[in-house]
Order: structure tokens, then C-alpha cells, then sequence
């Protein structure tokens, strides 16, 4: 139905005819150029238009709907050229005509507000369901991430208010040789509906240096999220997917990844124990934005 | 009476008409077996759509359900395996169906006047599978789904304007969850398929208003669509069947562990079609223009070139440059693609990241299957739980700096050193290597070869600068000197005895096999070695000679005794067991252990003791029993003697 709409409404414009409904017939039926079309739409709009349409309406062979069809564009042409009659019977002053004319004309406004109705009510009707499932689809741009990781928790997860979360390892425990070790990351984590209390959400890569610092990153490649690996015989990180490498002090090794490891944030002055700041950054950028 | 009918039918609908066109579909030059490629297409098509219904029919799309609900329809329902085996293999064989379908096309010039519109169409039918084969691969939930489809969704974020908007929308939020199952499901059974169903409509209406592109009408006579051709379609469309129920039979689709977003999933790779891209990637001249470059910017300007292929074929030349382009691009995705399998397979990581990823696949299967089935939590926690996959894991990251496991790091990979021209060679353990830990091979070499089975501490650097010598020289320890008393300890007459003693420590330790079984003891060995452990009731020279008189314990089951009890002496009551090795490993240094001599940290803060439990009980074998097959033994040399 939609789609005869815009055919059907440039009709007065473009062709200022009286018998509008049965052009746009026409239109149809040279439009669509199929038979079964052709018969199914001539009864309903040109019924008391001429009879070559009504003699489409019958049949059903393709041939004889193919000559129905050319013989209503003809028609069409006959009344688009009309348009000059119309004029001369304008100069006429013959009132049967004119109230005829009139007639004709009330007719193709009706027919134009009636296009116009038809057009906008599917508009709305279709536009509605569709407009209210894509706004609801966008919901994760609109809301925004929901992620709850800075949250203060219920369950045993030691957690701080700027989201530092204390790992189970202690400073003079990491080898003291600069020799990374990884270490999991256990919080709650909440998945739209579910929270999940105290379980691994990541984990990070610890160092400590000769000075007794610690620095941490995150297990998981800048390049395209893999998890970095370190490399006990060369003394360097690398991800086994793409063969991203990086130094122990996180630098890019090798042209694939796109920047450093992604460094965390570490507690300051918690003696022995390590408190870490667990965060996720885009992949496959130079820069280090948070997810 | 029917023929009547059927007019009727025909008077009201016009089927007769629409059938016969349907049919008698012209096929100048005869039917020919390259025709058939576009009907194996719309076949595979339908074979998807009815499996795929019926797997909907059992699929529950969250994140702990969604690998759940798979391994239910894969191992617990009638015909589970079969079903899924023919969607999942049909996916695949669509991708090399549409490639060789698109190759035909080009090369035989079918993209030209009047067809450049059905060309176009069949590239969108083409983007249209690739976006069923992405959603698809990533609904099982498991490990290589969910790493492999993180990297297709970040390369989506890197899209430039709307990439990271529009990975936020298909994965439900900024991180993989419970939504981007919906929406992958949502796509992948809904949109995606309505999208193909509209698309494969238009793309056959106007093949048919063009008909077929015949290079040499003269083959054979002129003939029509049915039956010759339906024949030849349906023969082809028939060894794609068998070719997929056969790989879906005796190959099966894959199911690896439960999507874990905290586990290292080394072995990720995207399905095998996509490998080119993958290795693409690889280069470093690649990451020179950065990852949108690789991944986004040649991909679609390849594409754009073939989207291009209709304009450029209306000159003679340019239908050339057509053809040797698509010649060129399928060389070098083919050789992409065998090299990616090349370097993975000559990649030891791989390989053993591969050989993990099938272990934990065949063992979430054994704890799935279990009496107590799935906990609602998800399967997840099965892994998370199991000492039996976890034991592996923390030994690799805690123990494998000084310790081995059958000669590896406990996840089947060897320890390597560095050397100082930059390469590698495999690093010489410097403690015990605790593969037989707790077995009777153990226990027997600890008691009849004392000096061999520690042999590996000479490799480290405490024993060759100091006091090594007091812990394994005959001469300098007591125990190495009554182990290494060949004559009588290794005398056959003391044979039984020693088969004895070694049959109550295993009973003492109370360990499993690593297969998980319960070992049954002969109680009248067990209480002979015993007796010959506590009151050294043995024959020749060592008799009167007992375990008891150094380890005052042994014999009882574990029992702290502290540091100021400590008699210099290791304590071995429950030598090897669960109790035993919780107070070793938390400080081997105790009195109780191996006070001043110890040379092993301390694993009481190293460790959580979460992570000690998991690792003890699986030293003691405590796991749900298990026929997983257990790493490549690597040792070099056996350290025990069977």
C-alpha cells in the first residue's frame, strides 16, 4: 500500500486531469508492468473509468494485460494533452461545463486530502513501532556504560572509594629481580541484570622494582584484547595472538601494537599490601582511553 | 476429479503459470554442471534456516546459559550433535560456496550489462553471511567464540566516526555480557536471515529477468531448467550433504570451555576463512598505518574494487583486469591462509595453548556431566572450582620456576632459559620434579635413591655455592647415607620390604591417582610397611634400622608439631597428604619441615588460599575422576627408576 502513495500524490501536481484516480492507475499498471497487478488494481480505483481498463480488469493473460495497459497510457497522454481543451471550455461560459469543472475539481481535492490522510496515518502507523524499537535498541549510547566497578560492594572484596581493589599478594613477596608476575583481580561484577559477587573479573601483570615500587598493567593487549604473556627466556611480554611485544617497563617492543601496555593505577603508601585500580582501555588506538 | 481441483487452485491463485516459469526456465547449451553452484547456495541457505530453527528450539541466549544450553543440545539431546554439526559445518562450507560462486561470475563475465544490479545484490547477500558467520560463531559462549569474536568487535570500534558507537550498540554495552548475547542472537536468528530471505528473492527475480550468462550456447542443445538442470542441482546439492553430515557425524562441531573473561585463552583464532585477514594483521608493515589500515581500509577497498567490477567491465580490458585481479586476491588469501596454518603450526605456544584448550573442553564435559550437573552460576564455576584444571595452571605460574611436572611447567609446555645471544634452550630445573609426587614411584625413590630423585638441586645456584653437599652427599646426610645402602636396602631380600614401606607411604599420603581413582590398599602390605617403618623390622645389615628413629612421627596422620618441637628431622606424619602439604607449602621452612636447610619460599601470602586448596588437592589427585589424557611426559631423563 505504502508504496503507491508518492505516485499517487504527485498525480495532481504533475497532471492536473480530472479523473486522477484512473492515472494513477495507469500509473500502476505501467509501473508495474505485471499482469496480476494490473487487474488488481484497475476495478478498485478506475471502476467507472473507460472501458479498455474494464477490459484489462477480465483478462488475464499477460499479452492482452500489456495491451490494456498501453492503451490506458494512451488515454493518460489523451487527457494530459486535455489540459488545453480545458482552457477553451474555461473561455465558454457554458455553466453545465463549468459546474462540471468544478465538480471535477472538488473531486481532485478530495482525492489530493484523501492521499495526503492515507500518506501520513501509514507514516505514523509505521513509523511508531519502528522509531520506539530503535530507541530502545540504542539503550546501551543512551544510558551510557552502566558499570558499577567503582562501586562500594557488599561482599568481601576490599574495595576503596576511587575503585583501588587490594590484590592478594604483598610487595616483598613479588620477586624482588623485577621479574613480573600476574596476579587475578577478583570484584563484584554486574551483568545487566545479574551481580556477580567476588568473582575474577581480569588480572594484571606486577613488578617490583629494586627501589620496592610497584607498577601493574593490564593482562590485556592494547592491539586487539588478547591476554599478554610473559616470556621467561627473553625477559619480555608478548600477546601469542598477533605478536604484539613489550618490554618489562611496558613499552612497545614492535611496530603491531598501537601503544604501551596499559598501565594501572597503584595505591600509594599501603606498605605491604598492593592495591590496584582495575580498568579496561580501547583496543587498536594510539591513545588510552577508558572503557 | 484432482485435475479439476487443480484448476480451480489455478483459476484463483495462477500457480500453473508461476510453476511453470518456475521451471521451464530456458538453458540454452544444455545443462551443465557449472550451473550448479548458485542452487548449492540457496540449498546450504535452506538447510541453515531449518536447522538453525530447530536449534533455536533448545538455545538460551545469556551469559550463563548460552554455552550451557549448547553443551546440553551438543552431548545430552537425541540428535543433539547431528543438528548443530550440520548448521555448524554448513556455515562453513556456504563461505566456499559463495567464494567459488562469486569467482565463476567474474570470471565468465556474468557481472555485465544488464546483471550489474544481481552482481551487487549477490556482494550484499555476501556481507549478509559474513554477518551470520560473525553472530554465529560467538553464540556458543565458549572460549574461542567469545576471544576470537572480541577481536572482529574491536576492529568494528575502530571503524572511523560511529566504529565505537556502533560496537557499544552490538555488544548491549561497553563489555561483553548477558546483552550481547541478546542482540548477537537477535541478529544472527532474525534481522540477518529476513535480510538474506529479502535480498536471495531479488537477487533470483533478477537473475531470472536476465537470465543465464551462457558462454558457449552451441555445447549442447537447448534445454530447459526442469529436469535436466534440477538434476544436476540436486546431485550436486546432494554431495554437499553428505560432505556435511559426514564432517557433522564423524568430525563434530567443536565446543571449547565456557566463555571466561579472566582466563588467558592463548589458542584464540577467528574461523579459518577469516585467517588470511588474521595473518594480514601480522605484518609489521601492516601496523606501520595503524589497525584500521589492515583491518578496515584494505578489506573494504578490495571490496570496493569488486563492487566496482560491472563499470570496469564494460571495456574489454577492463573485464581483464577483473579477472586477474580476482586470480590475484584468491592467490594471495590462499596463501595467507597456509601460512597462518603453517607458522601456528610450527608454533609450540600454540600448539599447547590448543592442546589446553582441548583438555578443558573434554574436562568441562566430565564435570557438566556429573551428578550435580550445571550450577546455576554457570558452567564457569565448574572450571573455576576444579583442581584438576586449575592445579595445572597455578603450578605453571607459582611452581615451575625451580619445580617440573613431568618434565613440563604443568601446562604441558617446556621451560625455556634465555641465552646470551638472544635465543633459547630449555632451562634445567633446580628442585624435584613433582609429576610422581605422592605415587609409589615416588615413594620409592625417595626411599631407596634418596640422592638421585633430588638430584636436580646440584642445578641450583644455593647448592653449588654452599651447603648442598649436607642434603644429598652420603657423607654428609644421614638420610642420603641409609637410602644409598646398596647392599642391604636394594638386597632382594629386602625387595618385599621395601614394596611394603613404599605401599604404607602412598596409604599414609592418601592420595588418588592423577586420574582422579581412589587407590585401593592391601591392608596386610600396608601394615607390614608400617611395622617396618616404626619398628625397622627389616632383613640384613639395616635391620633395626627405622624411619621412626630420625621422623618421630611417621606413622600418624598429620599432626602440627611447631617450631620449637622441631627436631632437625622433617615431619612425615601424612608424609604427601593434603594436610601435610598445606603446612609445607605455606613455610617449608618450619622447624617441623626443613628448618634451617630449606631453600623454598614460603607460599602462605603467595598464593591465596583459594589458589592453595585448588593446587594441593590436585597434587593428592582429590578431583572428580578424569580420562583426559595427561600431557607429553618431558622429562629427559626418568628421575625415578620403575
Amino acid at each position: 500500500m505504502s508504496d503507491e502513495i508518492p505516485q499517487a500524490e504527485e498525480t495532481p501536481e504533475s497532471d492536473p486531469s480530472e479523473e486522477t484516480a484512473e492515472s494513477a492507475a495507469a500509473d500502476e499498471v505501467g509501473a508495474g508492468g505485471d499482469s496480476a497487478k494490473a487487474s488488481e488494481t484497475s476495478p478498485d480505483l478506475g471502476s467507472n473509468e473507460s472501458q479498455e481498463t474494464e477490459a484489462a480488469e477480465g483478462d488475464e493473460s499477460l499479452d492482452e494485460a500489456e495491451q490494456a495497459v498501453s492503451v490506458v497510457d494512451g488515454e493518460t497522454d489523451e487527457e494530459a494533452a486535455g489540459g488545453d481543451d480545458e482552457e477553451e471550455v474555461e473561455g465558454d461560459d457554458n455553466e453545465e461545463e463549468r459546474e462540471e469543472q468544478n465538480e471535477e475539481e472538488d473531486l481532485a481535492r478530495r482525492a489530493f486530502v484523501t492521499q495526503v490522510l492515507a500518506g501520513s496515518i501509514g507514516a505514523v502507523v509505521g513509523l511508531v513501532p519502528v522509531l520506539s524499537g530503535l530507541i530502545f535498541f540504542l539503550d546501551p549510547l543512551i544510558r551510557g556504560g552502566q558499570s558499577s566497578s567503582d562501586a562500594a560492594t557488599g561482599s568481601s572484596v576490599q574495595k576503596d572509594a576511587e575503585g583501588f581493589i587490594k590484590l592478594p599478594v604483598t610487595r616483598s613477596l613479588l620477586p624482588s629481580d623485577g621479574t613480573p608476575q600476574q596476579v587475578t583481580v577478583e570484584d563484584d561484577l554486574v551483568d545487566a541484570w545479574n551481580k556477580f559477587p567476588k568473582v575474577p573479573i581480569g588480572s594484571v601483570w606486577l613488578l617490583r622494582s629494586e627501589s620496592n615500587a610497584v607498577t601493574a598493567y593490564s593482562t590485556i593487549c592494547p592491539h586487539l584484547g588478547c591476554a599478554v604473556e610473559y616470556r621467561g627466556a627473553r625477559r619480555d611480554f608478548y600477546c601469542p595472538c598477533h605478536l604484539s611485544a613489550f618490554k618489562l617497563d611496558g613499552s612497545k617492543d614492535n611496530p603491531i601494537p598501537p601503544r604501551d601496555m596499559d598501565s594501572l593505577a597503584v595505591k600509594r603508601d599501603t606498605g605491604e599490601e598492593i592495591w590496584v585500580q582495575y580498568r579496561s582501555f580501547r583496543g587498536g588506538i594510539s591513545e588510552k582511553v577508558e572503557i | 476429479m484432482i485435475r479439476s481441483l487443480l484448476a480451480w487452485l489455478d483459476d484463483r491463485t495462477g500457480y500453473a503459470g508461476f510453476l511453470h516459469e518456475a521451471l521451464y526456465e530456458r538453458v540454452p547449451g544444455g545443462a551443465r554442471w557449472r550451473y550448479v553452484w548458485g542452487s548449492t547456495l540457496v540449498f546450504t541457505f535452506s538447510v541453515q534456516m531449518i536447522t538453525g530453527f530447530f536449534l533455536w528450539s533448545a538455545y538460551s541466549p545469556s551469559a550463563n546459559t548460552a554455552w550451557e544450553s549448547v553443551y546440553y543440545i551438543e552431548n545430552e539431546m537425541t540428535f543433539g550433535s547431528v543438528v548443530r554439526g550440520l548448521h555448524h559445518f554448513t556455515a562453513q562450507l556456504m563461505i566456499v560456496l559463495m567464494a567459488v560462486h562469486l569467482v565463476q561470475v567474474i570470471i565468465d563475465g556474468a557481472y555485465k550489462a544488464p546483471r550489474e544490479v544481481n552482481f551487487w545484490l549477490g556482494l550484499v547477500l555476501m556481507q549478509i553471511v559474513l554477518g551470520l558467520s560473525l553472530t554465529g560463531y560467538l553464540l556458543p559462549w565458549d572460549q574461542k567464540g567469545y576471544y576470537a569474536t572480541q577481536v572482529s568487535t574491536k576492529i568494528m570500534g575502530n571503524a572511523p566516526l560511529v566504529g565505537q558507537q556502533v560496537q557499544e550498540l552490538i555488544q548491549g554495552g561497553p563489555k561483553y555480557g548477558h546483552h550481547t548475547l541478546t542482540r548477537f542472537f537477535a541478529l544472527h536468528a532474525g534481522l540477518l536471515p529476513i535480510s538474506l530471505i529479502a535480498f536471495l528473492g531479488l537477487h533470483l527475480y533478477v537473475f531470472r529477468r536476465h537470465g543465464l550468462t551462457v558462454k558457449d550456447p552451441d555445447h549442447a542443445p537447448e534445454t530447459t531448467f526442469w529436469p535436466d538442470q534440477v538434476l544436476k542441482d540436486g546431485v550436486a546439492c546432494l554431495a554437499v550433504l553428505l560432505l556435511v553430515l559426514g564432517l557433522a557425524i564423524w568430525k563434530g562441531a567443536e565446543l571449547s570451555a565456557p566463555a571466561n573473561p579472566s582466563e588467558n585463552y592463548a589458542a584464540a583464532r577467528p574461523e579459518w576463512y577469516f585467517l588470511f585477514l588474521f595473518r594480514f594483521l601480522k605484518f609489521e608493515f601492516v601496523e606501520h598505518f595503524g589497525l584500521a589500515f589492515g583491518s578496515i581500509y584494505v578489506p573494504g577497498a578490495l571490496m570496493g574494487v569488486v563492487a566496482a567490477m560491472p563499470l570496469l567491465g564494460r571495456w574489454a580490458i577492463g573485464h581483464k583486469f577483473n579477472v586477474a585481479f580476482t586470480w590475484t586476491l584468491t592467490i594471495c588469501i590462499g596463501g595467507l591462509t597456509l601460512m597462518a596454518f603453517y607458522e601456528d603450526g610450527r608454533d609450540e605456544n600454540h600448539q599447547a595453548a590448543i592442546l589446553e584448550a582441548h583438555r578443558d573442553a573434554e574436562r568441562i564435559k566430565e564435570l557438566a556431566s556429573g551428578p550435580n550437573r550445571i550450577p546455576v552460576s554457570g558452567a564457569v564455576t565448574l572450571l573455576r572450582e576444579d583442581p584438576f584444571t586449575q592445579g595445572p595452571r597455578l603450578f605453571a605460574k607459582h611452581c615451575k620456576g625451580c619445580h617440573r611436572y613431568d618434565g613440563h611447567d604443568g601446562r604441558g609446555r617446556l621451560v625455556y632459559a634465555g641465552t646470551a645471544d638472544g635465543g633459547q634452550v630449555p632451562a634445567a630445573p633446580t628442585a624435584a620434579d613433582l609429576g610422581q609426587f605422592g605415587s609409589s614411584a615416588w615413594m620409592n625413590s625417595v626411599v631407596v635413591d634418596y640422592s638421585n630423585h633430588f638430584a636436580a638441586l646440584k642445578n641450583s645456584g644455593w647448592f653449588k655455592n654452599a651447603s648442598g653437599e649436607d642434603v644429598l652427599n652420603p657423607d654428609e646426610s644421614e638420610m642420603a647415607d641409609w637410602s644409598g645402602d646398596a647392599e642391604s636396602l636394594r638386597s632382594e631380600e629386602n625387595t618385599q620390604n621395601v614394596a611394603a614401606l613404599v605401599a604404607f607411604l602412598v596409604a599414609q599420603s592418601g592420595h588418588n591417582t592423577r586420574d582422579g581413582k581412589a587407590i585401593t590398599h592391601d591392608t596386610a602390605v600396608v601394615d607390614r610397611g608400617r611395622k617396618l617403618a616404626v619398628e625397622g623390622d627389616w632383613a640384613g645389615a639395616i635391620n633395626g634400622t627405622s624411619c621412626a628413629d630420625c621422623h618421630a612421627t611417621v606413622g600418624e596422620s598429620f599432626s602440627e608439631i611447631g617450631a620449637d618441637d622441631a627436631d632437625g628431622y622433617p615431619n612425615l606424619s601424612g608424609y604427601g597428604s593434603a594436610a601435610w602439604l598445606k603446612s609445607f607449602l605455606s613455610n617449608p621452612g618450619a622447624g617441623q619441615h626443613y628448618g634451617e636447610k630449606n631453600q623454598m619460599p614460603a607460599y602462605a601470602k603467595r598464593m591465596t588460599p583459594v589458589e592453595m586448596h585448588l593446587l594441593v588437592r590436585w597434587l593428592t589427585g582429590d578431583y572428580v575422576e578424569t580420562k583426559v589424557k595427561p600431557y607429553e611426559d618431558r622429562r629427559e631423563q626418568p628421575v625415578t627408576k620403575e
